[in-house]
């Protein structure tokens, strides 16, 4: 195509991220537990701020020692709760990338972390690095495992989230404030069906 | 009796022979396309192009980044003459439509319209001559095998198995989203935009409620690398739409569906319109066009995201957007691996 382009292009405008550290989160809860996985994209602007805290030793390289002392710090910066009560995340694994790849807002630092508690409610905040960051954070659908989702509530920045679930075919995800009376239901069933029996019981007997 | 029996044989035979012919219609020129790109290569340029169709690195080496950052397999446009360049152009042309073929044009010379602007490092970062192709498997009108073009901004996975034309997954995105060519606007992912900009301010009050996000988007959530996740549908169920609504979404949606092949796309697009009362619209940012929002539609086989990149510049000159289908990216369940 011989042409003439012209367009404007504003300053600064790249393909690489720039003054923002995106933090990406998919959350996955199964009946066994519950998974985060995380994704850091610092861009270029950032990577100084970033280094600051990762490079403890100033020598402009990330040493295994660094790496896990970041993600370790990242994990505590995450709170999970799961039925209101405090779900510390584990530290499954961690990758890095190349301070060059970092330097051109390419480097995604990946993180897994896993917690066995699994429930009916689920709180998510990330408190790392707020200053500079930008999130985003979701929780993956398992059609296979009959998850039932109730909507997910966030903050504006996406830093945090909750939400109620549920699993099983035909399953409804109960909010937390009416298991009281969804419990009291169970006893209720419950109760009349030993009352129905007790008589056929005596009969039999 | 026996009449009867005859002529309803030769009926179903004929029938059969025209619904074979007529799926096969559209498999041909592309086979055939591939067939004579192929042949225009030399042994060399042939074994860089040709990959196994179960390879699984090949599968997923795409990526909305240039190549120089994140390098791609296959052959490079820049390296081919300019017949072998033209066959390539040709294969791709005749395994999508018209209308996405030309878009697929559009977001190679915005590319090209960066280098320029760019300047001396966007020579080596930018640019038509830095989009590749490769083939996965041998072209084949009955056996399975793939397609793939792209390159900065670019991800097209055309997987073929018989008459269906799988394109997702697919990355489009445009930056600039708008130059000018001889004095032409031209607006690769214009229609994705505007469209989807009518729809927002088609609903009512309570609708568009529902279907706005109270929180930031920042990006792409099933962007490059994160095949095989589905994230929970929100926002407003299209089962919400009146029929108006409804239609305006099939029609954005059809932006994505309709880039391959007519007869691929209309199959597509009936499956999108078949689950349509569970799919999902949602939206954050502004509703006036000309600002930058982000925006989902998803239902049980479609996943599309239009995420403007708050990189720096302008977020609206620089936009970003996947289309997946969770459960036949890569053509994942027409093939069975």
């Amino acid at each position: 195509m011989s042409a003439l382009l012209a367009f404007s292009l504003a300053s600064g405008a790249a393909a690489h991220r720039l003054d923002e550290y995106l933090q990406a989160t998919l959350i996955g809860v199964s009946r066994d537990g519950t998974d985060v996985e995380i994704q850091l994209t610092p861009g270029v602007a950032m990577l100084p701020l970033l280094l600051a805290v990762i490079d403890q030793d100033r020598d402009g390289r990330i040493s295994p020692t660094e790496e896990q002392a970041y993600a370790s710090r990242v994990a505590r910066e995450l709170e999970l709760r799961v039925d209101g009560v405090s779900a510390p995340l584990s530290l499954i694994e961690s990758k890095f990338p190349t301070i060059e790849a970092m330097r051109e807002g390419l480097g995604t630092i990946r993180m897994k972390l896993r917690t066995a508690r699994s429930g009916h409610s689920l709180r998510f905040e990330n408190r790392h690095l707020p200053q500079i960051s930008a999130y985003l954070v979701n929780c993956l659908a398992s059609p296979s495992d009959g998850l039932l989702v109730g909507p997910q509530k966030r903050d504006e920045q996406q830093r945090s989230i909750q939400f109620d679930y549920a699993f099983g075919a035909g399953a409804v995800p109960v909010p937390r404030a009416l298991w009281p009376a969804a419990i009291g239901m169970l006893l209720v069933v419950r109760m009349a069906i030993l009352l129905y029996r007790a008589p056929s019981a005596r009969r039999s007997a | 009796m026996v009449r009867t029996t005859l002529l309803g044989t030769t009926i179903a035979i004929l029938c059969c022979s025209l619904a074979a012919a007529q799926s096969s219609s559209s498999v041909a020129p592309i086979v055939a396309g591939a067939n004579a790109f192929l042949g225009s290569l030399d042994e060399g340029q042939r074994s860089k192009v040709l990959f196994d169709f179960n390879d699984a690195a090949q599968r997923v080496k795409w990526s909305n980044l240039p190549t120089t950052m994140v390098p791609r397999a296959g052959l490079k446009m820049g390296d081919l003459s300019a017949p072998q360049r033209k066959a390539a152009m040709a294969l791709l042309a005749a395994a999508l439509s018209k209308h996405g073929y030309e878009k697929v044009l559009a977001i190679v010379e915005g590319d090209e319209a960066l280098k320029a602007a760019s300047g001396g490092r966007g020579g080596t970062m930018f640019g038509r001559d830095l989009f590749y192709i490769s083939i996965l498997g041998k072209p084949s009108m009955k056996d399975p095998w793939m397609l793939q073009f792209g390159g900065h901004h670019l991800a097209l996975n055309i997987t073929i198995v018989g008459p269906e034309g799988i394109l997702t997954p697919s990355l489009t995105a445009a930056q600039p989203a708008k130059y000018t060519v001889d004095g032409k606007t031209v607006r690769p992912l214009g229609a994705e935009n505007d469209k989807a900009f009518a729809l927002i301010n088609a609903l009512d009050e309570p609708q568009r409620k529902q279907a706005i996000l109270n929180y930031k988007v920042a990006d792409l959530v099933l962007g490059p690398g994160q095949d095989g996740k589905t994230i929970q549908p929100e926002g407003l169920k299209c089962s919400a739409m009146n029929a108006s609504q409804q239609a305006m979404l099939l029609d954005l949606a059809g932006e994505w569906a309709g880039i391959v092949n007519e007869q691929a796309a209309a199959a597509r697009m009936a499956e999108i319109k078949a689950n349509l009362s569970a799919t999902w619209f949602a939206w954050s940012g502004p509703t006036t066009n000309g600002t930058p929002a982000y925006y989902r539609i998803q239902g049980p086989t479609l996943v599309i995201e239009y995420a403007p990149q708050p990189l720096g510049g302008d977020p609206t000159m620089h936009i970003h957007t996947i289309y997946r289908d969770p459960t036949n990216d890569y053509g994942k369940k027409s093939v069975g691996h």
